[in-house]
Formats: structure tokens, C-alpha cells, sequence
């Protein structure tokens, strides 16, 4: 799982700083030279489109996906394994319903053989591929949480599936913050006064 | 007839988000449920090119780029260092090192979007010299508290590109109303702390020794990173030299640039921002696309055209909606965090309040001052419990919570003296 998330993140964080050099020297020439490549604007949307079902599956990986757990905390803990095996299907659920209607953009792309209306004129199958592609990355990892939480429910394991799939919590997130200060300020040049 | 089948599924709605379904989940169920019982299976055929149109929508790109952005100033500790420069310019006002949490929590919400990494990066730093040097913990909890607030409102802010895509307004507009308001409410809450501790300060176990005037130019150093990073963007906007995404970019390419300089950049830094962006974007991207499919439903049900009239029946005028509005926000923003409190009550209140005449773009600063408020205000204020959980002595969560208060309705006066005077936000974005 850990090579997949690197993978995954290493990817997604490839397209954006692509992204962002291309769209700079691309304002810069517009600005200074009065010379447009054009189509960054459209390379962003595509850049989007990908990175974002890249980023779904990352952030289902991290438990990004937030939930609102002021009350879930006051909950018996059988009640918080049912509500939290529930999430993670219902999430599941949603991803194999998005990959299901996707399909159809697909189809139509290439029945139609549509193109961009950009002068770069791309033909839309191309992108909306690495796109569908994403989005059966995020229903693959999705379904697989679901079984596994499924089965330790149906094992009875209540609280090894609670330690699994309960909602992110701020405490958990501020223990990385200060954590990932500690190393910066650990690592930081001597030029410190 | 629609109105209370829609007050049923909005209820419904903030219930299943309440009890912890995921958020992007609840408000598809709501969305695809409406829209399934109103126009049969055919609806769900054009569900499938709102998640492409969403997701291929490049004015949306600008949310990974800020993000990243944000990450990279921080993971390269060009934030960090702000915190020494502006102390030692700061902390000789009456109130101290406290002017240092409020300035420093603005300058970084300029440059990050997110209020957690701001409120530990500077709680961090903080926190245990001000406790060192006896400044009252509830102070100094309720300045990182409140501090923390500023970074939605003050550009670039996600929110507001969030609030922007939703409701189909420009971004760099937004960006440039929220620059006076943000910077006013800064000022606001450093005039309080002046006049709350002007003559007091001599209770303090360690007051400040005044820095020498050459280190404390020397210092000045640590700003320009986030100055020019800042300037560039908001320059790029107000300009109209570059769209919201491309200011973005901009920014990015030029704090990798400030990173490398400083020695950090490393292929571990980036790995880790590459993680937090995807991981923060993801979150933030699905439930757009979620909202977006509700948004279909209101849209084509005619929803909001219904529960427009049926609000403006009552004869409300906007000053008095507005006022309502401020109850509604403070009480929802109680249980609710920031986002899903945005894009479950914008596609709703955002066509009943600008039918009554409201500006979009005062809206937008005004739904982002209530999700500012909804950080601080118990038994859910998300940088309550942040600056709680840094804190250096054993002490109560109440601290946090009573040294919030002040804030919080510094920030209801703030948004009450806004809607008598609008312009504060109009003016300069008018002037782009």
C-alpha cells in the first residue's frame, strides 16, 4: 500500500509542478513577448482531471475524506463500527457509481469524435482515458477497504475496525503538524540569530 | 409543497453529516435522491458529464495549485521564519509577543491556506516562551486561536476560490474583496490586545529586551520570501495579468525558487508536499464534485427559485436576512466544520440572498467570516482544540474557549459594521 500511495502522490505532485512551469513560462512570454503557446488553460483542466482522481484515492488512503466526528466520539463503540464500516461502503459505493456513469462520457467521446473546442482541437478520448483511469484507481482502492472492513466486522473485530476506519480527527492531524515542524526546525541551517 | 420537501432533505442532509457519513457521500445521496425522484433514471446520464465538466474545470486547478503552494512555503521554512522577524519588530507594543501571534497568523494565512499548519507552526514556536515569560495562557490561546481565523479570509484563500466555483464569480475578485476586510479585522485585533493590556504589561515575568535596530533590519530578510510570493499573486490578480490558477503557478514556481535558495528543497520536502496537497486537494476536490451534482438537482428542480419566493413572502429585507443569517451560520458553524458548512448552505442561501439585492462578491467575505467564526466557537472549533493540544502547561480546554470569546465577537461586530458598509469589501474590487 505504502509503494502505491508514493507512487500515487509522486505522480500527482509530477503534474502540478509540470503544470505550474508550463502555465509560468506561458504567462511570462504572453506578458513580455506578446506570445501565447495557448493551451494552458486547457493542459490545466486535464492536469485537474487527473490529479484529482489521483488525490480522491490519496486522500481515502490517508482518511482525508472528512467526517464530522463531535458527535461519533460520544457514541458506544458498536454503534461507531457500524457508522464507520457504513461510511467507508457508502464511499465505496459512490466511487463504483462514478466509474459506472463515467463509462458513458467515454462512449461518447469516441462515438462523436469529440474534440476540444481549443485551438489545440485534442481529441477528448485521449485525457478522458488517463481520467477514467483515476477514477478506477479510486474505485479499486475504495472496494478494497470496504471488503476489508466488512470482514472485520463480519469477524466481530469491533475495535481493530474502529482503530481502522474511524473519522480523522484534528488531534491527529496537529500530532503531524508538530511533528513535521520538529524535523524542519531540527533541520534548519545555521543562520539562526 | 417543494419548499419543505427541500427544508426535509436539507435536514436530512446536515443529520447524515452529523452523525459522520462523509461528507462528499451525504450530500450526493441528497443530491442524486432529489434528482432521481424528479426526473427518473435519466438524470443519473447527466451526472456523468457534471464529473467530467467538474473535474476538467481549470478554474478549479487553482485549488491544488494554492495548496501547493501553501505546503511549499512551509515545508521549506520560509514561514517559519517570519515568526523571528515580526517579533522582533512586534513585541514592544503594550501586549507584547501577542501583536507577534496575530501579525505572524496573518502574514502566514497570506501565503497557507490552512489554519491547523498555521496555528502549530506558530503555537509551537510560541506558546512556550510566552509561557516562560508569564503572559496569561487564556491570552495567548485565544490570539493563536483567533489568529488562526485569518487565514480563509485573508488571499489566497481556498474558501473563497470554493465559494467562487460554486456560485460562478470571479476568484481574483474575491481574493481582492477579502484583502481590506482581512487586513482590518488583523488591525482590530491588535487594537484590542493594545487596549487591553496598555499599563499592564509590567506583570510579566521576562518583558521583552528591546532588539538592536541593525539585527532587527537584518531580520527584515525573513519577510521577502513571503512578501514577493504574496505580492506577485495579488499583483498578477488585481493587474488582471494572470487568472486565479496562473497567479497560482506563478506563486509556486517562485517559492521553489526561495526554497532552493534557502537549502531545503530536497526530494523527501517534496514528497511531502506532494502527499499533503493530494491528500488536502482530494478531500476538498470530491466534495466540490458533490456539490456540484446537488447543485444540478436545485438547479433543475427549480428549488431555489421556490424557496427565493417563499423566503422573500415573509417580507424580510436583506439587512434583517442577513441578521439571520448570522444566527443561523453561528449556530451551524458550533457543530459544523468550515467546508461542509460551505458547500451544504451556499447552493441554498446564495440565490435567496442575492435575489434580495447583495452583492455576490460581499456575500462571499461574508460566508468566509462565518466559517471563520465557526473555527472559535465551542463545542466544535477545530483551532480551539489545535491550540488546546500544543499548549504547553496542563491546562483546560475552557482557556482556549474564553480566550477565543473576544474574538468571536469582535468578528459579529466586524460582519455587522460590513453590512452597514458594504463598500469596505466593494470598493476595491471594483476598481480592477
Amino acid at each position: 500500500m505504502r509503494r502505491i500511495e508514493a507512487i500515487l502522490a509522486n505522480l500527482f505532485g509530477v503534474i502540478f509542478l509540470g503544470l505550474a512551469a508550463v502555465v509560468t513560462i506561458e504567462t511570462l512570454s504572453r506578458k513580455l513577448f506578446n506570445f501565447s503557446l495557448q493551451g494552458a488553460d486547457e493542459l490545466g483542466g486535464y492536469a485537474l482531471a487527473v490529479g484529482s482522481t489521483l488525490a480522491f484515492s490519496l486522500a481515502l488512503i490517508g482518511r482525508n475524506h472528512i467526517r464530522v466526528d463531535v458527535f461519533h466520539e460520544l457514541l458506544p463503540r458498536r454503534v461507531k463500527a457500524a457508522l464507520n464500516w457504513l461510511s467507508i461502503v457508502l464511499l465505496a459505493a459512490m466511487a463504483i457509481l462514478f466509474v459506472a456513469v463515467s463509462l458513458r462520457v467515454l462512449q461518447e467521446s469516441l462515438e462523436y469524435r469529440s474534440t476540444a473546442q481549443t485551438p489545440w482541437a485534442t481529441p477528448l478520448i485521449y485525457p478522458q482515458s488517463a481520467w477514467y483511469a483515476g477514477l478506477v484507481i479510486f474505485m479499486l482502492v475504495a472496494v478494497g477497504f470496504a471488503a476489508r472492513a466488512t470482514w472485520l466486522l463480519a469477524k466481530r473485530r469491533i475495535d481493530e475496525l474502529n482503530e481502522a476506519f474511524h473519522p480523522r480527527s484534528s488531534k491527529e492531524e496537529l500530532r503531524q503538524e508538530i511533528e513535521d515542524y520538529r524535523q524542519r526546525s531540527g533541520a534548519e541551517p545555521k543562520e539562526r540569530p | 409543497m417543494i419548499v419543505s420537501a427541500t427544508l426535509v432533505a436539507f435536514a436530512l442532509m446536515l443529520a447524515m453529516m452529523l452523525i459522520g457519513i462523509p461528507i462528499a457521500v451525504a450530500m450526493l445521496i441528497v443530491g442524486m435522491g432529489g434528482g432521481v425522484i424528479a426526473y427518473g433514471m435519466p438524470f443519473i446520464n447527466s451526472v456523468a458529464s457534471v464529473i467530467w465538466g467538474v473535474q476538467n474545470e481549470s478554474l478549479l486547478t487553482a485549488i491544488p495549485m494554492f495548496v501547493l503552494l501553501g505546503e511549499l512555503l512551509l515545508r521549506s521554512g520560509i514561514a517559519d521564519r517570519m515568526y523571528l522577524a515580526l517579533s522582533a519588530w512586534l513585541a514592544r507594543l503594550p501586549g507584547g509577543l501577542l501583536h507577534t501571534n496575530i501579525g505572524c497568523c496573518a502574514l502566514f494565512a497570506a501565503t497557507s491556506g490552512s489554519s491547523v499548519a498555521t496555528a502549530a507552526t506558530i503555537g509551537t514556536v510560541a506558546l512556550p516562551s510566552l509561557h516562560q515569560r508569564g503572559y496569561s495562557m487564556r491570552h495567548a490561546l485565544g490570539t493563536l486561536a483567533a489568529g488562526g481565523t485569518l487565514g480563509i479570509l485573508i488571499p489566497p484563500s481556498v474558501n473563497l476560490i470554493i465559494y467562487g466555483s460554486l456560485t460562478n464569480n470571479s476568484i481574483g475578485k474575491l481574493f481582492i474583496a477579502g484583502l481590506i476586510p482581512g487586513v482590518l479585522l488583523t488591525l482590530l485585533f491588535m487594537a484590542y490586545i493594545f487596549a487591553t493590556h496598555v499599563g499592564r504589561d509590567a506583570g510579566l515575568v521576562q518583558p521583552e529586551a528591546e532588539v538592536p535596530l541593525a539585527q532587527r533590519l537584518r531580520l527584515l530578510v525573513h519577510l521577502v520570501p513571503p512578501l514577493i510570493v504574496f505580492g506577485v499573486v495579488m499583483g498578477s490578480l488585481y493587474f488582471g495579468i494572470a487568472t486565479a490558477t496562473e497567479s497560482a503557478a506563478l506563486g509556486v514556481s517562485i517559492a521553489l525558487v526561495f526554497a532552493w535558495r534557502s537549502g531545503r528543497l530536497s526530494l523527501a520536502m517534496l514528497q511531502t508536499c506532494f502527499h499533503q496537497t493530494a491528500r488536502i486537494s482530494g478531500m476538498i476536490l470530491l466534495i466540490i464534485t458533490t456539490a456540484f451534482i446537488l447543485n444540478l438537482t436545485i438547479s433543475l428542480t427549480g428549488v431555489a427559485d421556490a424557496l427565493t419566493k417563499w423566503v422573500t413572502s415573509f417580507g424580510l429585507t436583506a439587512i434583517s436576512l442577513l441578521f439571520a443569517l448570522i444566527v443561523f451560520y453561528l449556530i451551524l458553524g458550533m457543530f459544523m466544520d468550515v467546508l461542509s458548512m460551505q458547500v451544504a448552505t451556499i447552493p441554498l442561501t446564495y440565490p435567496i440572498v442575492t435575489a434580495l439585492g447583495v452583492d455576490p462578491i460581499w456575500f462571499g467575505v461574508f460566508i468566509v467570516l462565518m466559517c471563520e467564526l465557526g473555527m472559535i466557537t465551542p463545542p466544535v472549533g477545530m483551532n480551539l482544540f489545535v491550540v488546546h493540544g500544543i499548549r504547553p502547561d496542563k491546562g483546560d480546554i475552557r482557556d482556549a474557549i474564553w480566550g477565543a470569546l473576544p474574538y468571536a465577537l469582535m468578528m459579529i461586530l466586524f460582519t455587522i459594521l460590513l453590512i452597514f458598509a458594504p463598500q469596505i469589501v466593494t470598493w476595491l474590487p471594483e476598481r480592477m
